[in-house]
């Protein structure tokens, strides 16, 4: 594991170096340097064990208390670093562009890059240490080394109360993990991993509220639901590529975690998988449905994350329940779809937030009520944009179908054996698929009212305006990813077989690697069908612009009649989704400002809607009337040293009773 | 043998969609006492389309012209895989019937995205209306085939309809899966009482108003691939409730093919029916409507898995 010790040095040196030399060009330029060599030289290694190369292992002296750290390279970890760190360096190379005015002012760029650096510092230590106290560790400095990172215009009050909102949900996540922690090391009195392995594979009460602390860290880690409140806010505060990285890298930890653990508990209980897969469901559906109300391209995509990490996780609580019945199929085909929908959102996600990037670049808004037209004059970014959101809304031919399809596959394994067992994940299916005509619709929206019509608010157009290429070749790299994967799904599953294998091998005396479950002419099937689409398209086109005639004249779009049309009348973002919202408007809560003309000399009248979300709302309301209760309380409690002494001593007494009797 | 149906499955594919919408408008025209226009008036209406001279807003952009012959691929595409009869189906692999869907709403977009590129709050609404309902019959039309697939033991769709044994059961969960098939289908092909193809106020419209700035070949590959789409859903519902297997081929297959005919052309008779004789719903009923042919599905699923033994 000498490599791990030679990336994490050079990854600190880069951080270093990019602080104390002078000139934020100099800066950059190490830093990025810096990280290219780290990330060559550790993805050299990870890349045979993910292809079923032998798993690598070391250990480090430390001090008391941890004695040892254990380290491993497994096919899993070998997974998440090998798509984590080139895709944080190209959120890193993006950021050259992003942030190219910073760059040639006079504040101190390095500091940023330092933690973009220090990101990758974290991959490396939670991906593969084995000893609970240094994952917790590498987890912390994710976090900190993230909120640093969100906060980085700090001026502006809201991103600042945005950066704190996330510091305290993902410290959260940290409580929830350390509770877990201190349940293992209690009954194991140590914080290794292989060592919790006995006490997590047999059943009982402890082991379950280990297992639903862990989902609840991890839960919240990755935004799913009800813990996804912090997400958007974060997203919508951060730099496009920080967002980018969070939301497509970062927080793919919470994944990670989930996988770890339940390769340790080995054969859970069954009520564990339909729990994950009902969180999951739920995150997938309230995620996109939040979507579709947006008016922020970034909070869009925040919401979007939650309901991606919820598809993943679906998978994850398919995977889980074959476990627990002995059903390797669905084992196969949950587990590796989920993780390969892992790797497909990140390729998307950070391709989308990227464009969204670009656009507020632009035009200083990433407003969607305040764009349209972008498509004729961001020749580049539009179409890069289009393709990335078709991939999120797991259209074929694109990446974002191809895990969405295994995850399907397994859903709709009718097998009797499974018994009563198929009407809940036929369900599941049919509740992803309203899924997936959700996001369409959002998609659709997204674009449509960003880069189609014409501009809505003329003060947002900038003539001068450019494409930055530091900003177009990270996307188009991405793109490359999503088309690949795609269009070849048979890559992706190669990709995903040998992390998927371990999984599989809990199941024993069935194991069958993932290629048995998933047969070559099926992927080769999906392939066909792609080339047959785009070749009758092409054919279409091409017999069309040959044979017939073409668009000779221009005129205004029809208006019935009216002739006049202007820019602010064309749809708005919240009519476009008004009907989807009046069928779930028991779910969504909006908030509605609103000054009507009034009297014979009426003033100009306003009206606002905002679509809050409900469980925030629900929570900082909830929090309110706490506080009035507790208030209204205490009103009647002497602000005596007597008084509160005497409730010291009778809580102490209560405290005494209840440990005799216990 | 397969040659043959081969070849039928694609004249079905091309030609259908011009005899549907005829019928549907000869049955029309009947109810209301007109003589109607010829059966494959259609043809006339399409080819003369692609002989004008299309006018472009000056709103769009690169996408406008290439919308149309995308969604049209699309639904060719989906045609492909969808079976005319029960037990055969052009392209055919396990999980098929899920690509099926996904094709389907993969042609939506970039119409849903050309209505919105010619900046108008028309096509807008349309749009936003289309995507709407689009995205609400996802997850019937998945889980009749899937309700299928568990009837049949099966996750390709040229076999999960090609039945067995047909028992008095198998009839009756076949004849639930079609009847919300049947709203499947008048709602994606915007027909009574979902939305009405001869209306003639913009705000009322689904389908038609999304398109009202396609003119020329751009349209005829709209109203082409409209009615290939209807074709497509009448396809599988023949398929359904269609009880020969083609099995090896011989008389079977072909008394298969004529039963799979006679069943589409009695479905665009019943969509003609419904609507000389029923008024559209307002919007806010079809997600009712929906709803309904969900939950007819729920109970054909939760009959099929206690059937099999799975609940007790």
């Amino acid at each position: 594991m000498d490599f791990m010790l030679f990336g994490l040095l050079t990854f600190v040196l880069g951080s270093v170096l990019s602080l104390i030399v002078p000139g934020n060009r100099t800066r950059v330029l190490i830093n990025l340097v810096c990280q290219a060599v780290a990330c060559g030289f550790v993805l050299t290694k990870t890349i045979p064990v993910l292809f079923g190369g032998e798993n690598l292992t070391g250990f480090m002296q430390w001090s008391y208390p941890v004695n040892r750290i254990d380290l491993r390279l497994d096919p899993l970890s070998a997974f998440f670093l090998t798509f984590s760190l080139p895709m944080t360096f190209l959120g890193s190379v993006y950021a050259v562009g992003y942030l190219a005015q910073d760059i040639r002012g006079p504040r101190h760029v390095g500091t940023h890059f330092a933690l973009l650096s220090a990101v990758q510092i974290s991959f490396l230590i939670v991906y593969t240490v084995q000893n609970a106290f240094a994952f917790l560790v590498g987890w912390e400095i994710a976090a900190l080394s993230a909120w640093l990172l969100v906060i980085w215009n700090h001026r502006d009050q809201k991103i600042r109360f945005a950066g704190f909102n996330y510091l305290i949900s993902t410290h959260l996540s940290l409580l929830f993990l350390v509770a877990a922690v201190m349940i293992l090391h209690g009954e194991t009195n140590s914080f290794q991993f292989s060592d919790y392995q006995q006490f997590l594979s047999t059943p009982g009460f402890r082991r379950s509220l280990a297992f639903v602390l862990l989902m609840t860290s991890f839960g919240l880690k990755s935004a799913f639901f009800p813990f996804h409140t912090w997400l958007p806010r974060a997203h919508s505060a951060a730099p496009a590529h920080v967002s980018a990285l969070m939301s497509g890298v970062i927080h793919k930890a919470g994944l990670f975690g989930m996988l770890k653990f339940i390769l340790l508990v080995g054969k859970p209980d069954p009520w564990m998988g339909w729990y994950l897969l009902v969180v999951s469901a739920a995150s997938a559906f309230i995620g996109v449905l939040y979507t579709i109300t947006q008016r922020d391209i970034k909070r869009l995509l925040g919401y979007s994350s939650t309901e991606n990490v919820g598809i993943a996780g679906m998978g994850f609580g398919l995977g889980c329940i074959g476990l627990s019945m002995n059903q390797p199929v669905l084992v196969a085909l949950g587990f590796g779809g989920g993780i390969l929908h892992i790797l497909n959102h990140a390729l998307f996600k950070c391709l989308l937030f990227y464009g969204a990037g670009s656009i507020y670049r632009f035009t200083h808004t990433i407003d969607l009520e305040k764009l349209g037209g972008l498509i004729k004059v961001m020749r580049w970014t539009a179409p890069l944009f289009l393709l990335g959101s078709l991939a999120s809304a797991a259209m074929p031919t694109l990446n974002g179908f191809v895990s969405e399809f295994l995850i399907y596959f397994g859903l709709f394994q009718s097998s009797p054996t499974l018994g009563a067992a198929r009407l809940p994940l036929l369900l599941a299916a049919a509740l992803l698929a309203l899924v997936g005509g959700l996001s369409a619709l959002s998609i659709t929206r997204a674009f449509g009212l960003i880069f189609l019509g014409v501009p809505r608010d003329p003060h947002h157009t900038d003539p001068s305006a450019k494409e930055n290429s530091f900003m177009l070749v990270p996307m188009a790299i991405l793109l490359v990813g999503i088309v690949l994967i795609g269009l070849l799904p048979w890559l992706g599953l190669i990709i995903v077989s040998e992390p998927t294998a371990l999984l599989l091998n809990l199941t024993g005396s069935l194991a069958k690697p993932l290629k048995e479950f998933v047969p070559v002419t099926l992927l080769e099937s999906l392939t066909l069908v792609s080339v047959i689409l785009m070749g009758i398209f092409a054919v279409l086109t091409g017999l069309r612009f040959a044979l017939l005639p073409s668009c000779q004249r221009r005129h205004v779009t029809w208006g019935c009649g009216y002739t006049r049309p202007n820019t602010r009348m064309q749809y708005t973002g919240s009519s476009f989704s008004h009907p989807m919202t009046t069928v779930f408007r028991d779910l969504l809560r909006y908030l509605r400002r609103e000054s009507l003309p009034k009297g014979p000399f009426p003033a100009d009248g306003k009206l606002e809607t905002h679509c809050v979300d409900s469980v925030e709302y629900s929570v900082f309301n909830g929090l309110q009337a706490g506080e009035h209760f507790v208030a209204a309380i205490l009103r009647h409690v002497p602000e005596t040293s007597r008084a509160s002494m005497g409730f010291g001593l009778a809580a102490l007494i209560v405290l005494v009773v209840i440990v005799i009797v216990k | 043998m397969s040659v043959a149906l081969l070849i039928f499955h694609l004249l079905v594919l091309a030609v259908a969609p011009i005899f549907l919408i005829g019928i549907i408008n000869r049955i029309k025209s009947i109810w209301a006492g007109r003589r109607g226009p010829k059966l494959y008036q259609s043809w006339f209406d399409l080819t003369r389309l692609l002989r004008k001279t299309p006018v472009y807003s000056q709103a769009t952009s690169w996408l406008f012209p290439f919308a149309p012959y995308f969604v049209l691929a699309t639904t060719i595409t989906a045609g492909l895989i969808a079976p005319v009869v029960p037990g055969f189906a052009v392209i055919a692999f396990l999980g098929d019937l899920v690509l099926f869907a996904y094709i389907l709403a993969f042609g939506r977009i970039p119409l849903m995205l050309s209505a919105l590129d010619t900046g108008s709050a028309f096509e807008g609404m349309g749009a936003s209306r289309e995507a709407t309902y689009s995205a609400l019959l996802e997850p019937v039309l998945l889980l009749s085939i899937g309700t299928l697939g568990c009837l049949n033991n099966t996750m390709s769709f040229q076999d999960l309809v090609s039945g067995g044994s047909l028992s008095g059961f198998d009839l009756a969960i076949r004849v639930t899966i079609a009847f919300a098939l049947f709203v499947v289908l008048l709602i994606e092909s915007s027909r009574v009482p979902a939305d009405d193809p001869a209306t003639h106020l913009e705000l009322t419209m689904v389908h038609e108003v999304m398109v009202l700035d396609h003119s020329g070949p751009e349209l005829a590959a709209v109203q082409y691939s409209a009615a290939m789409k209807m074709t497509v859903f009448a396809m599988v519902i023949a398929a359904v409730v269609n009880p020969f297997p083609v099995g090896d081929g011989g008389a079977i297959a072909v008394l298969s093919m004529g039963s799979s005919l006679v069943l589409i052309v009695g479905l665009a008779g019943a969509v003609g029916l419904i609507e000389s004789l029923t008024a559209r719903l307002r919007f806010r009923a079809l997600p009712l409507l929906i709803l309904a042919a969900f939950l007819a599905v729920v109970i054909a699923l939760v009959a099929v898995v206690a059937r099999q033994g799975g609940i007790q």
